[in-house]
C-alpha cells in the first residue's frame, strides 16, 4: 500500500486524475444559454412584470378595492377608487400606480385580488436607464395587460345585466332591497 | 551574398518571425479562454467576429485605447521602463529558436529558418528569462501599492527558485549533445522520436522535461503558480496599478513567455522540427514543430483549468527540496551515463 502511495505521489496521480477530468470535460455539451440572441423557456407561473386585465367586452377588470395595496410588502401600489359615474355601486380605480423599481416581483398581490384583475406577465427585460420609466400608471399596466393576455375572460352575467340595472333602481328609489325580494 | 543582402535577410526574417510570435501571442489569449472554457461546460468568446475568432483584435484595440494612468507617488521612471523589461526579453528569446532545416533560395537571397545561430543559445535563453524578472519586480516596486510590492516580492523569489531548477534541467541535454547551440541540438535528434533527448539512450531526459514544464510553469507566472498575480489575494500582484497600453505590455509578456518556453522545451526535450517517424518526413519540419509547441501550449492551459494555486510556502517548499534535488540527481545520471557511452 505504502509502494502504491509512493508510486502515486512520484507520477503525480492526484493531478493526472485531474487532468483526465477536465479533458474530458473539453467534449462535454456547453451548457451556456446565448441570452440576447436564444431567449430562456420560462416555465408557468413566472412572475415577470406586473398587468392589468380586461373583460372580454374591453371593461376594466379592476373595482377598486385596494386589497392589493394592503398586500404588497414593499408597498408599491397606490389605488385611489372612485365610484363610476351614474353607476353608485360600482367603484373602479380612477388612478393606480405600480413602483417596478421597488416591487420585489411577489405575486401577493395578484392572490390578494378578489376579481382576478392583476396578474403577472412573463416579461423581464424592462431594464431602463431612466427610472422615471418604471413607475407605471393604469394606462401602461392595461397595456401590458391587453400585449401578454390577448386572451379575455368572460364578464359574468352579473355585472351590468339586467339584474344589476334592478338593483341600481332600487338604489336610486332609495328602496334597498329586502330578505324576501331577493329571494 | 552581398553586406546589403545580408542585412536585408536578417531584417526579413525578424520581421517574418516577431509578426508570427505577435499573432499568436494574440491568439493564445483566445486560444485559452476558449479551451478553458470548454473544460468548464462553457463556451467563452462569441460576440466578436465568427465564434469569437476577432476577440483578440477587440481587446488590443480596447487597451490602446484606454486611458494610461500613472498612480501619485509611482516612480515615474521605472514605472514606464518595468512593462519595456518585461516585454523585450520574451520577444527577443526568439532569436536563437529554429523551427526547420536546411535553405531556401529566393531572389538571390539565402534564407535559413531561424534568425541567428549563437553557440551560445541556451544560455542567452536562460540570461534573457532573468531579465525578464527584473520587469515584474521594478513594475511591483515602483507602483506604490502594497498589493504590487507583495506580487513584486513573491515573484522574485519564486523566479529565482526556479529559475534554477529550470536552467539545471537542460544540462543533461547539453552533456548528451555536447552543444550549447539550439541548431546543433535539434540537428542531433534526427531520425525517429527515440533519438528525442527526452527519449534518447544512454540516458532519456523524460524526468528532465517533466522538470523543465514544471519550471516553466512557475518561471512563466501562471497557475498553479502563478502566485505574483494571486488574485484572489492580491488585487493583480505586481501589475494591479497598470492600465492600457503598459497592462498589455505585461499581458503580451506573459504569454510571448509561454511560447518562449514552449519552443525552448519543443527544440531541446522533442527534437524540434523532426518527425516523430523517419517516413514522415516528408511534412514540412515546421508544421511539427508548430504542433509540439501547441500541445506544449495546450497543457499551459489544461493545467490552468484543473489545478487549484499553491500556498506560497508550499511553492517554496517544492522548488527548493523537491525540484532542485531531482535536476541535480538528473545530472549527475546524466553525467555518468554519458561518460560510459563516450568511452
Amino acid at each position: 500500500m505504502s509502494l502504491a502511495n509512493a508510486v502515486n505521489k512520484v507520477i503525480f496521480g492526484e493531478i493526472l486524475k485531474g487532468l483526465a477530468l477536465t479533458f474530458g470535460h473539453l467534449f462535454h455539451k456547453p451548457i451556456t444559454q446565448q441570452y440576447p440572441h436564444t431567449k430562456p423557456k420560462l416555465p408557468d407561473g413566472y412572475r415577470g412584470i406586473m398587468s392589468l386585465l380586461r373583460y372580454d367586452d374591453g371593461t376594466e377588470r379592476c373595482v377598486g378595492c385596494a386589497l392589493c395595496e394592503i398586500a404588497c410588502p414593499s408597498g408599491v401600489i397606490k389605488v385611489v377608487s372612485a365610484e363610476e359615474p351614474d353607476r353608485p355601486l360600482n367603484r373602479y380605480a380612477k388612478t393606480y400606480t405600480f413602483d417596478v423599481t421597488r416591487c420585489v416581483f411577489c405575486g401577493f398581490c395578484v392572490d390578494a385580488c378578489p376579481v382576478d384583475a392583476l396578474a403577472m406577465t412573463k416579461e423581464f427585460e424592462w431594464a431602463s436607464e431612466n427610472k422615471r420609466t418604471l413607475f407605471l400608471d393604469k394606462e401602461q399596466l392595461l397595456a401590458n395587460g391587453d400585449r401578454c393576455f390577448p386572451v379575455r375572460g368572460k364578464k359574468p352575467a352579473y355585472l351590468g345585466s339586467i339584474e344589476g340595472d334592478w338593483y341600481l333602481d332600487k338604489v336610486k328609489n332609495k328602496h334597498y332591497p329586502t330578505h324576501a325580494e331577493t329571494d | 551574398m552581398s553586406g546589403v543582402g545580408q542585412i536585408v535577410v536578417i531584417l526579413l526574417t525578424i520581421g517574418v518571425v516577431m509578426g508570427t510570435v505577435l499573432i499568436h501571442v494574440a491568439y493564445l489569449t483566445l486560444a485559452e479562454r476558449k479551451v478553458l472554457s470548454w473544460m468548464q461546460d462553457r463556451m467563452g468568446p462569441m460576440e466578436v467576429g465568427p465564434r469569437g475568432l476577432l476577440q483578440p483584435i477587440a481587446d488590443g484595440i480596447k487597451l490602446l485605447l484606454k486611458e494610461d494612468i500613472v498612480p501619485s507617488g509611482a516612480n515615474k521612471i521605472i514605472f514606464t521602463l518595468a512593462p519595456i523589461l518585461s516585454l523585450i526579453p520574451a520577444l527577443i528569446g526568439f532569436a536563437v529558436i529554429p523551427w526547420g532545416d536546411g535553405k531556401v533560395e529566393l531572389f538571390g537571397l539565402e534564407f535559413r529558418p531561424f534568425i541567428t545561430d549563437l553557440n551560445i543559445g541556451i544560455l542567452y535563453l536562460l540570461a534573457l528569462s532573468s531579465v525578464g524578472a527584473y520587469g515584474i519586480l521594478l513594475g511591483g516596486w515602483a507602483s506604490n501599492s502594497k498589493y504590487s510590492l507583495l506580487g513584486g516580492l513573491r515573484s522574485a523569489a519564486q523566479v529565482i527558485s526556479y529559475e534554477l531548477a529550470l536552467g539545471m534541467s537542460l544540462v543533461g541535454v547539453l552533456l548528451m549533445a555536447g552543444s550549447l547551440s539550439l541548431v546543433k541540438i535539434s540537428q542531433a535528434q534526427a531520425g525517429g522520436f527515440w533519438h528525442w533527448y527526452a527519449f534518447a539512450l544512454p540516458f532519456p531526459q523524460i524526468v528532465a522535461l517533466v522538470l523543465y514544464t514544471i519550471s516553466a510553469v512557475a518561471e512563466t507566472n501562471r497557475l498553479p503558480f502563478d502566485l505574483p498575480e494571486a488574485e484572489s489575494e492580491l488585487v493583480a500582484g505586481f501589475f494591479t496599478e497598470y492600465s492600457g497600453m503598459r497592462f498589455a505590455f505585461f499581458f503580451l509578456a506573459e504569454y510571448g513567455n509561454m511560447i518562449l518556453v514552449s519552443c525552448i522545451a519543443t527544440v531541446v526535450f522533442l527534437g524540434g522540427w523532426h518527425a516523430p517517424f523517419p517516413f514522415l518526413d516528408f511534412v514540412p519540419g515546421i508544421v511539427w514543430f508548430l504542433l509540439k509547441v501547441y500541445a506544449f501550449l495546450f497543457f499551459f492551459i489544461w493545467i490552468r483549468g484543473t489545478l487549484p494555486r499553491l500556498r506560497y510556502d508550499q511553492l517554496m517548499t517544492f522548488g527548493w527540496k523537491v525540484m532542485i534535488p531531482l535536476v541535480l540527481a538528473n545530472i549527475l545520471i546524466t553525467s555518468i551515463a554519458a561518460y560510459f557511452w563516450m568511452n
